[in-house]
């Protein structure tokens, strides 16, 4: 009975969490090499060599992970702030409430709440005319939708700071680094020791695969770069979409492309990242 | 930083947190909010009993979103739990634990994107049904990997002792294993339902536009540059996930870390 039903269970997760991927997979796969697709009449490497000569991917990809990259090194260090500052305040049931309450906003709200605060027309454009900083919308600072990535960048950082202080915060608890201090203070270390050599090295040790892991997430990310992103270059997630759902079928393949260069990625990332043998710490 | 600057910084962190949730309720209380005004032309609630009739069939959104966020959330987690123990006592568990996260880490969108032709061989794009089984595709991953952690040696010492004082696999699972786990279901579920109420990309490849979810209404009332009924979904969208998290605030990091 033990054995039939491991059995059964081993069928169904094969079914449910291994085949559905490896079949988009490889369906991408055939299809940007000609082998799947309406207009393909087969085998050819001509869509990634398209891919590749356009130069359109590797702009993604390295704007993706800018963006990334420095919406995560801002949000942690924003958290790392807080909860070096007001570890004490936020162990309150009101304040920790507060806390949580970001995590209550998807990815399309804090995109819109962002176009209502920053576009042209919005909410600081508003006070700007006002206060007689600007005459016209045309002079309000292009802050959606634009070269920098302004409005994906704070809107990333603001849902990622309550995020990663409350990760911090239970982190700070559980590893007991109050105590940790105390006892490095007793031992003669100065407040900048004990951050640097206690309170640092733990939380990013013990964080460290979720931080990875939320990187990828964000190369990742759809909607908001969907809302406040720019033409071009896009990020990975919108460009994808773009290329594979566009009406023009002889550039489908190219889209295929990149989406089997991305899942590539992100696969080879999460085996670096969970393969190595762990200690149930980094289990999610 | 001196101590007593410390309640200053917390209420402008605390007004900070509030102020998209206060926005929101604002504006979608407002209409005739033409710039350069800072405040509207008009302030009630016209937008809210416009729109829970019939015209943009934002109830409609709000039930369908409601069931297929639920149906998630209940599938993800009975299947995670009852697969997941298959898994994480299998010798290779960490081999399989891998392919696990394969669908975990990949974007929705594009996963969907790669997977929208099967969906339609199999008549299921454009549908209820599609979206839910879509959905549960993405959030069965994350359940299964959840539960990780509750099949330690623990539980199984547990299962070794019911069956050497006689207990049958039947009673193991309701009398032992299903009142263990119920903290840790209740979490899932919730982790589940969220993840399917929260979810846009793979939902609007899945269903075509013909599956309108509030967050599908949202992104339709931006492009339709109709911000107040846009801010109306919005709430709509936040309400149900801030009383989750008031009930369950505790329990979010729990298995984390």
């Amino acid at each position: 009975m033990k054995n039939k039903g491991s059995i059964l269970g081993i069928v169904f997760f094969v079914l449910i969490g291994v085949v559905p991927f490896f079949a988009a997979f490889l369906y991408a796969l055939g299809y940007s090499f000609g082998v799947l697709g309406i207009l393909n009449d087969g085998f050819t490497t001509r869509f990634w060599e398209q891919v590749f000569i356009s130069g359109e991917f590797l702009k993604s990809f390295g704007y993706s992970a800018v963006i990334a990259l420095v919406s995560l090194a801002l949000s942690i260090g924003g958290a790392l702030w807080v909860t070096l500052k007001f570890r004490r305040e936020l162990d309150k049931k009101f304040l920790s409430f507060m806390m949580y309450l970001p995590l209550a906003i998807p990815g399309v709200v804090a995109g819109f709440f962002m176009v209502q605060l920053f576009s042209k027309g919005g909410f600081f454009a508003r006070i700007a005319f006002q206060l007689g900083w600007i005459e016209k919308t045309s002079q309000f600072p292009d802050l959606v939708n634009d070269s920098l990535a302004f409005g994906i960048i704070v809107t990333f950082i603001t849902m990622l700071i309550p995020f990663f202080t409350l990760l911090f915060l239970n982190v700070y608890k559980n590893e007991r680094i109050e105590e940790l201090s105390i006892l490095a203070q007793s031992l003669g270390a100065n407040a900048n020791q004990v951050t640097r050599r206690v309170f640092l090295p733990i939380i990013l040790k013990k964080t460290g695969v979720l931080i990875a892991l939320y990187f990828i997430f964000l190369l990742g990310a759809y909607e908001v770069p969907l809302i406040l992103g720019q033409e071009s270059p896009q990020m990975l997630s919108v460009l994808i979409i773009r290329e594979t759902r566009q009406f023009d079928l002889s550039k489908i393949s190219e889209g295929y492309v990149v989406a089997v260069i991305y899942t590539i990625v992100v696969s080879i990332t999460a085996i670096l990242l969970f393969l190595p043998k762990r200690k149930t710490a980094y289990e999610i | 930083m001196k101590s007593s600057w410390k309640p200053y910084l917390l209420t402008l962190i605390v007004l900070l947190i509030l102020f998209p949730f206060i926005f929101m309720i604002l504006l979608s209380l407002s209409s005739s909010w033409r710039f350069p005004d800072v405040l509207p032309g008009y302030f009630g609630f016209k937008n809210w009993v416009t729109i829970l009739g019939s015209e943009a069939g934002l109830l409609q959104s709000f039930i369908i979103s409601v069931v297929i966020s639920l149906a998630v959330g209940i599938v993800s987690t009975f299947s995670g739990f009852l697969i997941s123990r298959a898994v994480f006592y299998h010798k290779n568990k960490r081999i399989l634990t891998l392919f696990a996260y394969f669908p975990y880490v990949l974007a929705p969108v594009v996963f969907g994107a790669c997977l929208s032709y099967f969906f339609l061989k199999i008549g299921l794009f454009g549908s209820v049904t599609g979206v839910i089984v879509a959905q549960f595709l993405v959030a069965f991953p994350y359940a299964l990997i959840f539960f990780g952690s509750f099949w330690n040696k623990k539980i199984r010492s547990y299962e070794d002792l019911v069956a050497t004082l006689g207990g049958n696999s039947r009673q193991t699972f309701f009398k032992v294993l299903l009142p263990l786990a119920k903290s840790m279901l209740l979490i899932c579920f919730f982790q589940t339902f969220l993840i399917s109420w929260f979810e846009y990309g793979l939902t609007s490849i899945i269903g075509v536009g013909k599956v309108q979810t509030l967050t599908i209404k949202v992104f339709l009332f931006i492009k339709e540059a109709n911000y107040y009924y846009g801010a109306l979904s919005c709430c709509l969208l936040i309400f149900p996930p801030v009383v989750l998290l008031y009930f369950n605030k505790r329990y979010v990091f729990k298995n984390l870390v």
